[in-house]
């Protein structure tokens, strides 16, 4: 489902990444873990062309996603994002935020796109915020709202970028649950994390990255508890 | 004569001035506002083409005194093309860019203050740059202006009692008009500066609720 071949990702002088090389396969949870500076988050970045790539392909649907000539937006539907810092739109309402894409890119009729939306608040547990702003919500409520946006356009992959680091501890089970329940239902998911037992206990594969080079990947209990290269295992040591 | 009895006679002229100046302000506002937000637009563009145009375009009308600008629309330009513009149009124009340029800098700087955040989640959404503008950006950075954008109109409100150089009757120039009649230097200027009072916290009031009830 998507090809990662050679990407490489340049930020003025810093060569973040530094030629990446991966396949998820449809139906995959695969978290990317490795310390800060890593290129973890870049990498995810580049999937959806927030970030220009600088060398090497990366195909979603056998679709070219540096490729000027695609459209970008209908791209873009098909990877749902969520971000460390929710970004939810705060001069709209729950339901808004939810509804925003699906009414503006006339995907469904209004009325189809505010039951759809209470649906997958409903998912989230948060029907009964429909009508707040997000200023009114914890943490990871805002998460939880920002995964049913995301889902708004029915993606067939979801992208998720460290979405419990800025959250208070006890506020990160709740989003997990959340992911956890969307994994179970087969959804394909790239998770940027630092939560190992996340990574342990939901993920098929886990990546490790290291200074812009992917060094390590496998399945969770062989990462977590046989990492053959030494830096994975410095950083193993560091976290668990 | 006593101050009422002149406010009397001078009102009709002073009313008229009023309106006149309430139309220069109330057209040119609107134009500019239009300004502001293409050009802020360009500003923030990522051509450097686009770019360079709203830069020249701030930099000529906020480097040239607004009065300066009213000469050389009203008697520069016709001069050169041959051409006549009529004082009125000059009037509007005049205020129109120069206040347009500043809304520029208003649009740009507000653009700007919205987190990127904002950006980034809409086009994750598969939403188009315009719809994301629209739809997003703009709602924000708006009602983050709205103070400063009442600032350029009470300027620009203000600014326009210097089109009575190029002729304009506004309230400025009506006010020197019953002046050359009554002689009343002092009561008429405090009339013309009561009625540029009054429209200007008419104006900040109102600004005030409507800040208000945008509040989230």
């Amino acid at each position: 489902m998507i090809q990662v071949k050679g990407l490489k990702k340049v930020f003025k002088d810093l060569e973040v990444l530094k030629g990446i090389d991966f396949n998820i396969k449809k139906g995959e949870v695969v978290c990317l873990i490795g310390p800060s500076g890593s290129g973890k988050s870049t990498v995810l970045r580049c999937l959806n062309r927030l970030e220009e790539i600088d060398g090497g392909t990366v195909l979603v649907d056998g679709q070219d996603v540096a490729n000027n000539k695609i459209d970008l937006n209908v791209l873009r539907q098909k990877l749902g994002m969520v971000f460390q810092s929710f970004n939810l739109f705060p001069h709209l309402t729950v339901i808004e935020n939810v509804t925003l894409s699906p009414i503006n890119l006339k995907k469904l009729p209004k009325a189809e796109a505010i039951k759809k939306g209470f649906e997958l608040l409903e998912k989230v547990g948060l029907k009964e915020k429909a009508y707040v702003y997000p200023d009114k919500l914890s943490g990871g409520q805002k998460q939880r709202v920002a995964i049913a946006r995301a889902l708004a356009m029915g993606p067939e992959i979801m992208l998720f970028d460290e979405p419990t680091s800025a959250l208070d501890p006890e506020m990160v089970g709740e989003v997990l649950q959340v992911m956890k329940d969307l994994a179970s239902e087969g959804m394909t998911m790239i998770v940027v994390t630092h939560e190992m037992g996340f990574a342990r206990e939901v993920a098929n594969r886990v990546l490790f990255l290291s200074d812009g080079y992917l060094v390590e990947e496998g399945k969770p209990e062989d990462i977590f508890n046989n990492p053959k290269n030494e830096r994975t295992k410095e950083f193993l040591s560091k976290v668990l | 004569m006593d101050i009422l009895t002149l406010f009397k006679q001078s009102l009709p002229a002073l009313l008229s001035g009023l309106y006149v100046t309430l139309e220069v302000a109330a057209i040119s506002l609107v134009i500019a506002t239009v300004l502001g937000l293409s050009f802020g637009m360009l500003a923030i563009s990522r051509n450097k083409i686009l770019k360079f145009v709203a830069i020249v375009y701030v930099d000529i009308f906020r480097g040239t005194p607004l009065i300066v600008q009213a000469f050389f629309i009203y008697f520069g330009l016709p001069a050169a093309l041959d051409i006549k513009i009529p004082a009125f149009v000059a009037g509007v124009l005049c205020i129109s860019l120069n206040a347009g340029a500043y809304m520029v800098e208003i649009f740009r700087a507000g653009i700007m203050a919205v987190d990127k955040g904002q950006m980034e989640a809409s086009r994750s959404l598969g939403l188009p740059y315009g719809k994301t503008m629209k739809l997003v950006i703009l709602p924000q950075a708006i009602r983050n202006m709205i103070p400063a954008i009442i600032n350029q109109f009470i300027i620009s409100l203000k600014d326009t009692s210097l089109l009575s150089v190029i002729g304009i009757k506004e309230l400025t120039q009506s006010g020197e008009i019953i002046i050359a009649s009554n002689y009343r230097s002092f009561e008429t200027w405090s009339f013309v500066a009561i009625f540029y009072f009054i429209m200007i916290m008419a104006l900040t009031y109102a600004a005030r609720s409507v800040e208000r009830r945008l509040k989230i």
